[in-house]
């Protein structure tokens, strides 16, 4: 491994660690500008340090809005109300709103990212292992609709979404990720790779069509699965689109989407924008540095062999 | 082999029901929040339709389609877009092996420590990130020109976001910035798994490093390649975020997107119809994009 | 065991997901979306105003929306396509009466306003709040005079501040010119023509219609005028005047703060939420403490016409009568009630009407020195052309036409452009 010159290793080595700062600044300036007081964030020269801490940044995301905690509304009642709104059976305290959309982005990111690899992989396993009549059909249908970005169906989807009285719900941020097919794709990639012997063999044991599903299969496709997981977790995290155009309520909002609020404020108020920021990122950044083995695990496990 | 016949078509019936449960939960979500609203939008491109509570959409077939060809805004838009991916697929590819290869052989630590960095737009959240870059860009007080003008490289400041010229290559960048993090992570554990003996073998038989990269961890690393691709791929094509929170498709209509674009149409014009008719002339590209792409997938397999 | 447990977890999920807005109970409840309309954007203070409007009407609940300016309008455009538009909206009557009104989105308000409210509520008003068929869309509670603001620092460092009546806060365009040729030698950005997007858009409005007194619409609001010779002489001369910038990357927000960090001369988009902000410093002053001076915009006659701001509330029509009628009483207590004066003062505005149910109005700023000096731009308030037809169409070509002169078009060809499609709009 020493074939390398020694010349261009030191050069790239240097190229690397610019390139890093450079990936490295908005970070730092979101966690720095989140402390500076207002006259130091609105300098018109860069201040690269905060010269005085000040946490008033934090007090006022805190402050200005609230909402509570969670409302856990009864499954289906939107269909019954008069004005399609659930029936809220159980209400939590009031916290800053901040808090309840990162939560919000939590559940919505997990949600889809659980019922993305559950479908899909079901999906993947049938379409890679099971002969039947459409099969080719629907893989050419999920093949063509699979780097389809949503916008595209934006219009159909809200009203769609409206008259299931799911809009303005996180379901119906969900529900499009959750339908996207790319995770079918991968997933039936994936599942090709495994001997259909042994398949086979366990289904002449005797198991059930589900037990050879989640006892021969499944431990077998897991990589594949970690690595949809995450790609649906990061992808659905950053999702403003759909965000965007799905959820109005303060109290359904997810963390960008209260940021980029407070941007759009008349008078943009840049040290509340950088704690919001900070607010949202550093939690996953945590769990990101956590889980790095995990995740970066996953990743590549499904791409090698997909 | 006659008498089997019976039990063959039995259990060609037991496959079928047993596929078809297996696709059900997936194929539920498919239709009902992908399928289903593609066909509405295809139908609804051939109506002019509008917002309004009494507004009845009218039937002008192809209408809609015709007029797209001849909106300027438009052509520009598919431009724009296809500009982008052609632009940040392939450098997002390149970028991201280069720097696989540069910090792969390094200190596990290292390695560790710098794929952590270059992932760090990705988790940090694309609104997050364009909230700094928005700063970095600006014309008065912008990192940037401040930085160029102290270097002496500039001596008018220039308005990276206001400038037709520059717009789009920023929203470029950035763009680029949020993407090449899930490659290089997938590109660094790709060439930890290529074959160590055939490396060897090869540098055995005075290969240089050259040549034992592109003849033997290429086509390892393929797969890992074909994958972050169609991801890239995707993912460019899915860029709104930023342009909606920069430029809102400015100046000039140089940053329209075909995707802002229909956000646009539909919400600040209020035409269902003729944004419906842009959604369908980019599911067709972007049909035949993936089909070519994953044609070019299974020749590699 | 555990794979069953997790599908259940799954499931859960599936189920649990409908958790969404709405307080629930006998109550009637009601939603709110309302602008950053000063005050109003924040929920310390609108809280205050809805606690006191609940005890007074136990069986109404209001759950308030807070819209931002940059996106508010397509976030109300989405929801009324989702069929979630909100019951109440506080915003300028241009944009209700001109669009939401007449694509049958709004409820028609006509018999809110009783004989004393056409009494007490000032012609102006009156007039901008009924369409052509005597429908009302809108409900007033306060309004303003849109202006410019100067750095007055600045000015006296150049000896500009001679050219700017600062008594009665008006100049004339060639006072205006010859102040920003004195500026420019200081500082190539005195002022931005802003047109990232449609924020503040009333300030470059005013600015090239009172130049050289053109006007935006005719006299009857049917049909645009910003191609008149007036108006393409106005923009001309902006845009080959040095240190002015048309800026499409910045819109009125934007340049609100450029202003207050010193970096501009001049702000276009002001007004008396502007000067009485505290954000950063004390009311009417810079980040650096330079004195801000509220400005009329320069006119050939000296006689300014300003842009007026008028905010209330309307009610969209969502089929829901108790829910309206609800609507409507919060219209009546927090505009015609003697609870109007403090949802007056939480605007930072003015109010549209003397009293309100007789109860006086006219004394709620006393003791406020920025508002009575800003009281003497009031008079200046011109034509309420805002209820033109295809509104919303038009200011969105208004931007997208700047940007082009800004980048060098000929001004002729792209008032002519904006003219086509903003006629076009209206004439649907």
């Amino acid at each position: 491994m020493n074939k390398k010159s020694k010349a261009y290793r030191i050069f790239s080595l240097v190229l690397v660690i610019i390139l890093a700062l450079l990936f490295t600044f908005p970070l730092y300036w979101i966690i720095t500008g989140s402390f500076k007081t207002g006259k130091e964030i609105n300098s018109t020269t860069p201040v690269w340090w905060p010269s005085e801490w000040t946490l008033k940044n934090y007090q006022k995301l805190m402050s200005k809005f609230k909402a509570p905690l969670f409302e856990i509304a009864i499954p289906f009642s939107q269909y019954f109300s008069e004005d399609g709104t659930p029936a809220i059976g159980l209400t939590g305290p009031t916290v800053p709103a901040a808090v309840r959309w990162l939560l919000n982005t939590v559940w919505m990111a997990v949600a889809s990212m659980l019922l993305t690899c559950l479908t899909a992989a079901m999906a993947g396993y049938s379409l890679a292992k099971k002969r039947f009549v459409g099969r080719n059909l629907i893989f050419t249908l999920i093949v063509c609709a699979m780097a389809l970005p949503k916008q595209v169906i934006l219009i159909p989807l809200i009203r769609e979404m409206s008259s299931l009285k799911l809009y303005n719900t996180l379901s119906a941020v969900v529900y499009p990720i959750v339908g996207w097919p790319f995770g079918v794709f991968l997933m039936k990639q994936f599942s090709e790779g495994i001997p259909t012997e042994m398949v086979e063999a366990c289904r002449i044991d005797g198991a059930s069509e589900w037990r050879t599903f989640t006892d021969v299969m499944f431990p077998m496709i897991k990589p594949g699965v970690g690595a949809l997981a995450i790609f649906t977790f990061i992808s659905s995290w950053n999702d403003y689109f759909m965000q965007l155009i799905m959820l109005s309520s303060n109290r359904n909002l997810t963390i960008s989407l209260g940021i980029a609020n407070m941007q759009a404020e008349n008078q943009t108020d840049f040290g509340l924008i950088m704690a919001g920021a900070a607010f949202a990122a550093v939690p996953i950044i945590i769990v990101f540095v956590i889980f790095q083995k995990y995740f970066t695990k996953g990743i590549t496990m499904g791409a090698v062999k997909g | 082999m006659r008498k089997s016949s019976g039990l063959t078509q039995n259990l060609r019936r037991q496959e079928t029901i047993a596929g078809y449960l297996f696709l059900l939960p997936s194929l539920v979500f498919f239709l009902t929040f992908v399928v289903y609203p593609m066909f509405m939008c295809i139908y609804t491109s051939f109506f002019d339709s509008n917002m309004g509570k009494d507004a009845v959409d009218t039937f002008i077939g192809l209408g809609n389609y015709k007029e797209l060809f001849q909106d300027k805004v438009f052509l520009g838009a598919l431009r724009n877009t296809v500009l982008i991916v052609v632009v940040a697929v392939p450098t997002v590819c390149a970028f991201s092996l280069w720097v696989a290869s540069a910090i792969t052989d390094m200190k596990p630590w290292l390695t560790s420590a710098f794929r952590v960095i270059f992932y760090l737009p990705v988790v940090t959240g694309s609104v997050a990130v364009t909230v700094v870059w928005k700063w970095m860009y600006n014309n008065y007080y912008g990192i940037f020109n401040y930085l160029l003008k102290g270097m002496g490289v500039i001596d008018k400041n220039i308005n990276w976001l206001g400038d037709a010229r520059y717009a789009l290559w920023c929203i470029i960048i950035i763009l680029f910035t949020t993407s090449v993090g899930q490659p290089i992570v997938l590109y660094v554990s790709a060439l930890g798994n290529v074959d160590t003996s055939l490396v060897e073998a090869a540098e055995v038989d005075g290969a240089t490093q050259m040549q034992v990269f592109w003849k033997i961890k290429w086509a390892q690393i393929m797969p890992t390649t074909l994958y972050i691709l169609v991801i890239t791929t995707i993912n460019s094509f899915q860029c709104f975020a930023l342009i909606q929170l920069l430029t809102s498709g400015g100046p000039n209509h140089s940053t329209d997107t075909v995707m802002y674009y229909i956000y646009y149409t539909a919400f600040k014009l209020y035409r269902y119809g003729y944004g419906n008719a842009m959604g369908v002339v980019l599911m067709i590209i972007i049909a035949l994009l993936s089909a070519v792409q994953f044609k070019l997938g299974q020749a590699q397999d | 065991m555990k794979k069953l447990l997790a599908l259940v977890l799954v499931l859960c999920m599936v189920f649990a997901l409908g958790m969404s807005a709405g307080v629930y109970a006998d109550d009637v409840s009601i939603t709110l979306w309302t602008y950053p309309i000063g005050g109003w954007g924040n929920s310390e203070i609108v809280d205050q105003l809805i606690a006191a409007f609940e005890a007074e009407n136990p069986g109404i609940k209001v759950s308030v929306e807070y819209l931002a300016y940059a996106d508010g309008d397509d976030k109300v455009n989405t929801a009324i396509e989702g069929k979630a538009a909100p019951d109440l909206i506080m915003e300028g009557p241009e944009r209700l009466v001109a669009n939401w009104g007449a694509k049958g989105y709004m409820v028609d308000l006509a018999d809110l306003w009783d004989d004393t409210d056409k009494a007490e509520i000032l012609p102006v008003v009156q007039a901008a709040c009924f369409n052509k068929e005597g429908a009302s869309y809108e409900y007033p509670l306060c309004m303003t005079a849109h202006c410019m603001a100067i750095n007055l620092n600045r000015f006296q460092a150049v000896g500009a501040d001679k050219l700017v009546d600062l008594d009665a806060h008006t100049w004339t365009t060639d006072q205006f010119i010859e102040a920003v040729g004195l500026l420019a030698a200081e500082n190539p950005n005195v002022a931005a023509v802003f047109c990232g997007g449609q924020g503040g858009d009333q300030g470059t409005r005013a600015l090239i219609n009172n130049l050289y007194s053109g006007t935006f619409t005719d006299a009857d609001h049917t049909k645009y005028t910003a191609d008149s010779e007036e108006n393409i002489k106005a923009l001309e001369l902006l845009a080959g005047l040095e240190g002015v910038n048309f800026d499409p990357a910045i819109v009125g927000g934007d340049e609100i703060n450029l202003f207050r960090q010193g970096i501009l001369d001049m702000a276009f988009c002001w007004n008396i939420g502007a000067q009485l902000n505290t954000d950063n410093n004390d009311a009417g002053l810079t980040n650096d403490g330079d004195q801000i001076v509220c400005m009329a915009f320069p006119s050939d006659d000296g006689v300014p016409e300003l842009c007026g701001g008028i905010w209330g509330f309307g009610i969209f029509d969502n089929g829901n009568a108790a829910k309206i009628e609800a609507a409507k009483t919060f219209i009546k207590f927090m505009a015609d009630s003697p609870a109007t004066a403090e949802a007056v003062k939480a605007s930072t505005y003015f109010a549209v009407r003397d009293s309100a149910d007789g109860f006086d109005l006219t004394k709620i700023y006393d003791g406020n020195d920025i508002m009575s000096e800003y009281t003497k731009l009031m008079p200046f308030l011109g034509d309420y052309y805002q209820v033109v037809p295809g509104w919303a169409e038009a200011r969105t070509a208004w931007w997208n036409m700047l940007q082009q002169v800004g980048s060098g078009a000929d001004v002729t060809t792209a008032v002519a452009e904006f003219c086509t499609t903003a006629n076009a709009a209206a004439a649907k």
